[in-house]
This record gives structure tokens, C-alpha cells and sequence, in this order.
């Protein structure tokens, strides 16, 4: 169990995309099928979010409790899971606001 | 202190002056912008409330950090702004790279983009 445990936080990225992947096919969302321009999207946000959040992770604002990440980091302490974070959390919303925006211009 | 709240205000007042003077998308005044950014916060309580649960956090706050207000759970409060930041500016940067109907459809792409994006809304239109 304490094994599975260390994957938790990945496991909640992992169903995050699960969930949203019928709006993509199910309601025409195309976020996945535009890659450049979700590449365009993510780049600078992913890059602003870490930053802060190796800034933060300085400063001792948070920190991540070890037996549920697998441990893996990245230059400035930051954990592989946060990384995952800030490009699976951008990508639910986008899928989100297209999908919104087929169903809107449906009921039009 | 109150450190992770100043950052989190100052972020979210960047990303929205980011929109206001530089992308002007007009994204933050559409409909499908506020409903999608609804759904996402329902969701967010889900998955935001498992990593911050007391009982058993995957993340760990400072106390001094933030203002030590959280809600629903054990959600802190700050995270709604960091939420707020990130999900909004990955939405104005996906508008920002959208093709633009007006000016490129007229000169170019009448007979291009047919296939690969039908029906792209106008976007960038100050309405």
C-alpha cells in the first residue's frame, strides 16, 4: 500500500485527464487535436507556475509530504508532480472552455 | 508573512493586466469563459481538496504563508487566486494563438483551413 501511496498525487493527475478526455471526443472540444497551439498555450504558463512555485517551495510557503510523491524532483526542489500539475490542470480547463463554447454555439 | 497570499494577488493582477493591455483577447468577457472557469472550480474543489485534506496532506502549507483561512475542507482560500492565475492565463494564451477569422481568413485562408478547423469563432474582437 505505501507504494501506491507514493503515486497518489500522479494517480490524481492521471484521472484528471481521464475524466476530461470524453470532452475532446465526445464534445469536439480539439484542445488535443491543436497541438501547436496547446504547446503555445502551455509553454509560458508552465514556465511562470514553476518558477513561482520553485520560489515558493524556497521560501518554505508549502512542501509535500514524502510517503504520498514518488520523490522525483527537478532543478530547484521542484517534484515531478507539480510539473505534471501545471500542464494537466491548463490542459482540463482548456477542454473545458471549448467544450462549453460547442455547447453554446449548439444551443444557438 | 501572509507571503503565499500577496503572491497569489499580485499573480492574478498580473495575468488580468496581461490580458487588458497586452492580449486583448476579450476572453474575460464571454460567457463560456465564466461557465467553463465555474465547472473548473467545482472540479478543482475535488481534486484540490484531496492534496490539502488535514487528515492526510500531499501538500503542506505554512501557516504564516497565508491567512490560514480555508474553505471548503481544508482548502486554503489562496489557492482559489493560484487556480484563478493558471487557468485563466493558459485559456487567454489559447485564444491569444487562435487563428484570427477577420484579417487572415480574407487574404489567405479561404480554402485552406476548411478542413483542419471548421468554423473557428472570430476572436480578438473588442465586443
Amino acid at each position: 500500500m505505501a507504494t501506491v501511496d507514493r503515486y497518489q498525487y500522479l494517480l490524481l493527475m492521471a484521472g484528471c485527464l481521464l475524466v476530461t478526455l470524453p470532452l475532446e471526443f465526445v464534445f469536439g472540444a480539439r484542445v488535443w487535436r491543436r497541438p501547436r497551439r496547446l504547446l503555445f498555450a502551455l509553454v509560458p504558463t508552465v514556465i511562470l507556475f514553476a518558477v513561482w512555485d520553485i520560489a515558493a517551495i524556497a521560501r518554505g510557503h508549502w512542501s509535500f509530504d514524502p510517503r504520498y510523491v514518488t520523490g522525483r524532483q527537478l532543478p530547484g526542489n521542484l517534484p515531478v508532480e507539480e510539473l505534471t500539475f501545471f500542464i494537466v490542470i491548463p490542459i482540463c480547463g482548456l477542454l473545458t472552455l471549448e467544450a462549453v463554447r460547442r455547447i453554446l454555439e449548439r444551443a444557438r | 508573512m501572509w507571503e503565499y497570499t500577496a503572491a497569489a494577488v499580485v499573480v492574478v493582477a498580473a495575468v488580468v493586466l496581461f490580458e487588458l493591455r497586452v492580449l486583448r483577447t476579450g476572453l474575460l468577457g464571454t460567457r463560456a469563459y465564466w461557465i467553463a472557469l465555474a465547472i473548473c472550480y467545482v472540479f478543482m474543489i475535488a481534486v484540490n481538496g484531496w492534496l490539502t485534506k488535514l487528515t492526510a496532506p500531499v501538500v503542506l502549507y505554512d501557516a504564516d504563508a497565508t491567512t490560514g483561512w480555508r474553505f471548503p475542507w481544508d482548502i486554503p482560500v489562496e489557492d482559489y487566486l493560484f487556480g484563478f492565475a493558471l487557468l485563466t492565463l493558459a485559456m487567454l494564451l489559447w485564444d491569444a494563438a487562435a487563428p484570427r477569422q477577420r484579417e487572415v481568413a480574407d487574404a489567405k485562408v479561404t480554402n485552406v483551413t476548411v478542413s483542419s478547423s471548421p468554423r473557428e469563432p472570430a476572436r480578438g474582437a473588442p465586443s
